[in-house]
């Protein structure tokens, strides 16, 4: 065997009989081995540094600061004047608020909308379910803003199919998208439609990892289709429903891209969601200091809700 | 030994992953900034889709041959895209000479207090761009030279194109109606009455996007404010209200409008561009719109449509126009409103144009007489007087040119009033949208837009 190709426990025993005392570079030997698992992070942490800590700091740097966007000198600084004017600015509050309002729409909605054909699969073992679970999932890699693009025009209230067959069995319905009762509704609607196939996927492969001796045991033991759901199929998802949630709050918490495609925050401030306030205060306002301390809030929430979230579902766990 | 060779080999792989990562990291490298060259002139502007940007790119093309050794390129970019790129661009001395630079405090402002653009007063006046343009139309490309006062002071900008709000409407329907071009805006109402009668939509309409029941707005608006008033509010004269007997007269209006039945049913939920392909599919007897429309509406309606001005409030007043200098005409509604409309986003210098006279003169080939007319020719607005030779009667361009001559001698162009303070249009789409729902009253409406006027100049 050549040492060319030696095992970890060869190269060690090598490496050590070359440390010798009195060779002069033994000490330097030592010192590289110690750095070297860190020229091998060196890369991996200067990619994370550039792309990840920089924007990071540099946002909560701009964060504390009035500017306009455009020329980095006519920046000046107000320390956290642009969060105390979060915290005072009605908008913020509202916008914040309507987050809040969609995510049982966002969150709730789409696991139990995943969690019924998912159940239903798998406990009556349907033929086609391959065919099934494509199409179910199919919102799911569509575009948000490509889903809004659609849902406005299946909205449509003058020229779209919802309309024209409500019309059709005689009932007068509204503007969907563009109705002051019912266009934070409607978009918490497309926004659960376009969520509930992940949640579909994610429930499908946790009840396949359930044991099924737990199925025939419930079975024996008397259980009906309604208590083997709640006996055994629920608890053995808990880790899945974990981060179906936290990931639904985070997608709830920063939703843009379908309210942006079909009310961009209208009609008047009904569908404003945070993301699109940040967006109007940094870019049509000209005021990037303040659109980005709330793009820091806005940050700060989603962290802390989703750590609790996932530390609720580790201490059901323990 | 041999652990010597292993160890090396690991310490090139890392180094040459830091180079790897070197190369990749900077974008910026010495390369980039060479490629900024003195002999290449570059141009950013919106005209990203033909006919117009054929027409610019062509006028690019010509002044290559006129000045050897110069290469002109052409980008051209959605507003949205320019506006959050070249700011940015020209801070890190970098991107085009010459760009289009968005009015006001959308663009211009801010651009001006950066140092970004350049006072272009003293080319105007030596290629004579301010010919036969009124004093209110240039006002819109003026700042002080410090950025701080819009409307007055130096000029920045010179614009090629135009634009003007008014009405479409479709010929056959007016005929079956028996329905005259309105005079006055009363009659306008009894002609909409007319169409509501008939069962039909007098109004083609969308606002799920917003903008244009800022433009509608603004129409109606101009029909019952002043010159001085209006110029005030926009320029931040600091004297002028949102709170004024003018803004809630005209939302009041509005809202009668939309309980009347003129507007598109089912509005709220639809966007301007559904509202113009209702139009142009004979579903509506008006829509209104921008200049900008005329193309395709001509291509579905042919001579099947039509264009006029917003009409003024009675006969009286269009008797006596809003403006200072009354040019007599007030048949096609030019005098006595101020249209909402303007010439289009200005060209400008950038600071980052290394030869500011050369930038200057590819800036006087896009504002050229071969320009306007490739621009009429097309069937486009260009920022002047349009010769009689270049109207066709009869025709939705025809229409459109004469009311735009009419307008342009009685110097009866309005603003957008979304130009007011910096993220107004935001809050005038949101209030606008709030007023035709029904959730604020017009005084609320005028409150609430003063609120936000007020609070932006502190």
């Amino acid at each position: 065997m050549s040492i060319d190709r030696a095992t970890p426990a060869e190269a060690t025993q090598a490496s050590s009989s070359n440390d010798s005392v009195g060779d002069p570079s033994a000490s330097r030997g030592i010192a590289f081995r110690r750095i070297e698992p860190f020229l091998y992070l060196l890369p991996a942490v200067l990619v994370f540094t550039l792309f990840l800590v920089a924007p990071v700091a540099g946002t909560v740097v701009i964060s504390t600061t009035d500017w306009d966007g455009i020329a980095l000198d006519s920046a000046s600084f107000v320390g956290v004047q642009n969060y105390i004017d979060a915290f005072q600015d009605s908008g913020f509050w509202m916008s914040l608020w309507h987050n809040i309002v969609l995510i049982p729409y966002f969150v709730i909605l789409p696991a139990v909308l995943g969690l019924i054909p998912a159940v239903l699969v798998h406990q009556l073992k349907l033929r086609g379910a391959r065919l099934f679970q494509a199409g179910l999932f199919l919102p799911y890699i569509m575009p948000g803003v490509l889903i809004g693009v659609v849902w406005r025009w299946i909205l449509n209230p003058v020229f779209g199919p919802v309309n024209a067959a409500l019309d059709w069995v005689g009932i007068d319905a509204p503007s969907w998208l563009g109705d002051f009762t019912w266009a934070l509704p409607t978009v918490g609607l497309i926004g659960a439609w376009a969520a509930y196939g992940f949640c579909y996927v994610l429930f499908v492969a946790g009840i396949q990892k359930i044991p099924t001796e737990l199925y025939e045991a419930a079975r024996l033991d008397g259980a009906g289709l309604w208590q083997e759901v709640t006996a055994v199929t629920l608890p053995g998802l808990r880790r899945e429903m974990a981060v179906v949630l936290s990931v639904n709050l985070i997608l709830a918490l920063r939703a843009f891209d379908v309210i942006r495609a079909t009310t961009n925050g209208g009609p008047g401030d009904e569908t404003q969601v945070l993301a699109l306030f940040m967006i109007s205060a940094a870019f049509n306002a000209n005021e990037v200091g303040y659109g980005t301390a709330i793009a820091v809030l806005l940050a700060v929430m989603t962290l802390v809700l989703s750590v609790l979230v996932l530390r609720l579902f580790r201490e059901a766990d323990a | 030994m041999t652990m010597q060779r292993r160890t090396l080999l690991k310490r090139t792989g890392a180094a040459a992953g830091l180079a790897a990562l070197g190369t990749t990291a900077l974008p910026y490298g010495p390369a980039v900034l060479a490629a900024q060259d003195d002999m290449t002139l570059e141009f950013w502007d919106t005209l990203n889709s033909d006919p117009r940007q054929t027409i610019v790119e062509d006028l690019g093309a010509s002044f290559e041959e006129e000045n050897e050794g110069i290469t002109v390129e052409h980008r051209g970019w959605t507003l949205e895209e320019l506006q959050d790129t070249l700011p940015r661009v020209v801070e890190s001395d970098q991107g085009p000479a010459v760009a289009q630079v968005n009015n006001g405090e959308s663009l211009m402002g801010p651009m001006v207090r950066a140092g970004q653009v350049v006072d272009i007063s003293g080319y105007v006046e030596e290629y004579g761009w301010a010919e036969g343009l009124p004093a209110g139309l240039l006002a819109r490309n003026m700042y002080s030279a410090d950025g701080t006062e819009f409307g007055t002071g130096q000029l920045w900008g010179v614009s090629a194109e135009a634009e003007i709000v008014g009405f479409y409407y479709n010929r056959s329907i007016f005929e079956e109606l028996g329905a005259e071009l309105p005079t006055t805006l009363a009659e306008l109402e009894e002609t909409m009455q007319a169409v509501v009668d008939a069962g039909q939509t007098p109004l083609a309409f969308g606002n799920s996007d917003g903008w244009t029941a800022i433009h509608m707005f603004g129409n109606i608006h101009g029909t019952m404010a002043t010159r001085e008033y209006l110029d005030g509010l926009i320029y931040r004269s600091g004297e002028q209200s949102f709170d004024d007997p003018t803004i809630i007269d005209a939302a009041t209006k509005y809202v009668e409008w939309v309980e009347r039945g003129f507007l598109q049913e089912g509005f709220e939920g639809i966007t301007s561009d559904d509202a113009v392909a209702l139009f142009e599919s004979g579903a509506a007897a008006m829509l209104m719109q921008g200049s900008w429309q005329a193309g395709t509406v001509s291509e579905n309606l042919g001579e099947n449509a039509g264009f006029f001005l917003t009409p003024p409030l009675d006969a009286q007043a269009a008797a006596t126009p809003a403006s200072a200098s009354p040019v007599a005409s007030p048949a096609a509604g030019g005098a006595a409103v101020l249209h909402v409309g303007g010439v289009g986003i200005p060209y400008s210098i950038t600071s980052n144009a290394a030869d500011p006279d050369l930038a200057a003169g590819l800036i006087n080939e896009l504002v050229s007489e071969e320009a306007f007319s490739a621009f009429v020719e097309a069937g486009l607005l260009p920022a002047s007087e349009i010769a009689d030779d270049q109207i066709t009667e009869g025709t939705v361009s025809g229409d459109l040119y004469s009311s735009w001559n009419t307008a342009l001698a009685n110097d009866a162009l309005g603003h957008y009033l979304d130009w007011a303070a910096p993220g107004f249009y935001d809050v005038l789409v949101s209030e606008l949208q709030q007023l035709l729902g029904g959730q604020v009253t017009p005084g609320e409406f005028a409150a609430n837009l003063q609120e936000f006027y007020a609070a932006s100049f502190e």
